[in-house]
């Protein structure tokens, strides 16, 4: 059972702080009720007690005056005090009077002087009623007839105030206490709300939204407590590192891939400008040999050799950086489908902005963009089968620039791309991608449907 | 008649071996070598030859750049570009700045011969190995249509389908209507294959390319 409900609270409830707060809230209502039924049921048994007291006393005077001659005298009836009946216990004060039939004080004990102002002729007679004065005093009295010639009346009464006299005061108080419980913890509790509850809400709801190394929590604004507040610190001082990582991270791969995007062309202009000027020259020199020696096979084949060279230090200079990147944006974007269409016996429909041919875009964006087509094209011809591929290149009036490669090859679920499992799996090419248009500030989208053929858009502002 | 050379190249192995081909024909007289770009300029201007054989990349100024500059002063100095850049892009860019022959640095001696010549005496020259299918001599190109000719030039000069139809005032499906029919015609895989072939074979000239607009 102990166990039970100890699993109970350590299991994470969503409610759970709702339901604490009432729990503390419960005790308060509890409180609350005990004391109404109390005090309703105090004064209930009073009120009994009272009404038989005040009964008993006149009825017992109204025998004594009925039927006792001798005491039926002024002389007794002056002096009231001496009735037996008078002893009054020390907890209910109360007074007893003799009325005449027309509502005269015939006689009373001490004190009882307004009995009169309270009597009415229309009072029921023999049991106890509640009633009150002109002042609003609360009062019991009981009202029994005198059966001798002459009549009259005895009446017996207790005064509220009189007799709980210093408990008035407690009693007034006692709502006043308690419902002065129910709103300090009312407030309490919201308090507790307002600077516990929401807070922990909302910091919950940060860390829910947010993408660590992306974002830091927006400013809390909330009054919380001190607890809370170094949570919120600790938290943004956390995703504030994250971010700082990540951004580090990015500069470093941003550094790496520069650093091999420079040495690849660097490499490139070597080659183009060493090695192949060299076979160049030593292919010349080879033509200049006398024609009749050049009948020798052994020649020829030098020459085909030197040839192949020259093509195969080419082929190379255009894997690294192809040297006519030189020649601008638009050119390089149109030679490079130009050759892809021959590479891969695909035709490639280009659709240019003729804004394009202005922009002056750096070499090592180009050479981004240009392995961006690359890859784009290949996958299209190798993994889609596409015999039709659309390169369409506009900027729009924020300069934006976006490049749209779309094929019509067979397709893939694009919604199931995940960067990280396609680099497990050794799928460099699509992170490669994107990587590189994030990199150059820009992003890239792959929308794919199987069957519908494959949709790559890379934007970046110019 | 002897026909004076300029050389210019960067690269004093390649230089000296084309120079010494040219020095062996009779008709044909070195008149000074350039090393870099500017100085092939000031060369051109002083000594003006009849051909002026231009390495694109070299130090200071590129060969397209000398062969503008000789456009833009009317030289009467006819440029073969000699470069080992393969790219139809480069032919084109070449084109543009008013060179009339376009070899790579691997050609052999006849050609290079022909090449001089043919420019020499104002015609157009481009190596058969910067676009394979210029080398298969007997095909035929049918004739083009004038609207054909008209999309031809448009596109030629880099213009966007799009653009192509708002200057002719015809839509841009009928653009590709035109150029799918001229690449069919001239026997061209793209746009500037179309262009090198048109030129190749006469279709359009080198002036009509290099009309402004």
């Amino acid at each position: 059972m102990f166990s039970r409900i100890k699993r109970y609270f350590m299991r994470p409830r969503s409610h759970f702080l709702a339901f604490l707060l009432c729990s503390l809230m419960l005790p308060s209502i509890a409180v609350v009720l005990v004391a109404v039924v109390g005090m309703a049921s105090q004064e209930n048994a009073m009120e009994a007690a009272v009404s038989s007291y005040v009964q008993d006393l006149a009825e017992s005077m109204s025998y004594h005056l009925s039927n006792d001659s001798d005491i039926w005298t002024f002389q007794l009836l002056t002096d009231f005090s001496r009735f037996p009946f008078f002893s009054w216990g020390p907890s209910i004060p109360g007074w007893v009077a003799l009325l005449s039939q027309e509502g005269k004080v015939i006689a009373s004990s001490p004190g009882a002087m307004n009995i009169a102002a309270i009597w009415r002729p229309d009072l029921p007679v023999g049991h106890a009623v509640r009633t009150e004065d002109r002042q609003g005093a609360q009062y019991t009295l009981a009202v029994y007839p005198v059966k001798r010639p002459g009549g009259g009346y005895v009446v017996a009464a207790v005064s509220w105030s009189q007799l709980l006299g210093g408990l008035v005061g407690v009693v007034r108080i006692w709502p006043a206490l308690i419902v002065m419980i129910a709103l300090s913890s009312f407030f309490a509790i919201r308090l507790l709300w307002s600077r516990l509850v929401i807070p922990l809400q909302s910091i919950a709801s940060e860390i829910d939204s947010m993408t660590l190394g992306k974002d830091v929590p927006g400013k809390f604004d909330e009054a919380v407590v001190k607890e809370i507040e170094s949570v919120q610190t600790a938290l943004t001082r956390l995703a504030q590192a994250a971010v700082d990582r990540d951004n580090l991270r990015n500069r470093y791969v941003r550094d790496v891939v520069q650093a091999q995007e420079r040495e690849r062309m660097d490499m490139a202009r070597e080659i183009h400008d060493g090695p192949l000027q060299d076979v160049t020259a030593l292919l010349q020199q080879i033509h200049m040999i006398d024609d009749t020696e050049k009948e020798n096979v052994r020649i020829q084949r030098t020459e085909q050799i030197a040839k192949s060279v020259v093509r195969e230090l080419r082929a190379l200079c255009d894997e690294l950086a192809p040297p006519w990147m030189d020649l601008g944006f638009s050119e390089a974007l149109t030679e490079l489908s130009e050759r892809l269409s021959q590479a891969y016996d695909v035709e490639i429909i280009t659709d240019f902005d003729d804004v394009i041919h202005d922009l002056d875009i750096e070499n090592e964006k180009i050479l981004s963009l240009l392995r961006i087509i690359q890859e784009a094209v290949s996958n299209a011809v190798r993994h889609g089968g596409a015999s039709e591929i659309n390169i369409a290149v506009h900027k729009d009036d924020n300069d934006v620039l976006t490049i749209e490669i779309s094929d019509n090859g067979s397709g893939f679920d694009s919604a199931n791309i995940n960067h990280e499992t396609l680099r497990v799996e050794g799928h460099r090419g699509l992170a490669s991608m994107t990587e590189r248009m994030s990199l150059m500030g820009g992003t890239l989208k792959i929308e794919s449907k199987t069957g519908e053929g494959t949709t790559i858009t890379a934007s970046f502002k110019v | 008649m002897t026909v004076k050379i300029l050389l210019a190249d960067d690269h004093p192995l390649t230089r000296s071996g084309i120079a010494e081909f040219v020095k062996r024909e009779s008709t044909f007289e070195l008149v000074a070598e350039a090393e870099n770009g500017l100085d092939a300029w000031e060369k051109i201007q002083t000594l003006k030859p009849n051909v002026a054989l231009l390495d694109i990349r070299m130090p200071g100024m590129d060969g397209v750049t000398v062969a503008q500059k000789v456009k833009n002063e009317g030289l009467n100095t006819a440029i073969v570009m000699l470069t080992s850049y393969d790219a139809q892009q480069y032919v084109i860019a070449s084109l543009r700045a008013g060179a009339r022959g376009f070899v790579l640095k691997t050609v052999s001696p006849k050609e290079l011969t022909t090449a001089i010549n043919t420019v020499a005496k104002g015609g157009l020259y481009l190596d058969p190995e910067v676009a394979s299918v210029m080398g298969e001599q007997d095909f035929i190109p049918e004739q083009l249509s004038v609207r054909e000719r008209e999309v031809l030039l448009l596109a030629a000069k880099g213009l966007s389908s799009k653009e192509v139809a708002k200057r002719l005032f015809i839509s841009e499906r009928t653009v590709q209507t035109h150029l799918a029919s001229i690449y069919d015609k001239l026997g061209s895989r793209n746009k500037t294959e179309a262009l090198l072939l048109a030129l190749k074979y006469g279709v359009v000239t080198l002036e009509e390319l290099l009309e402004e607009d």
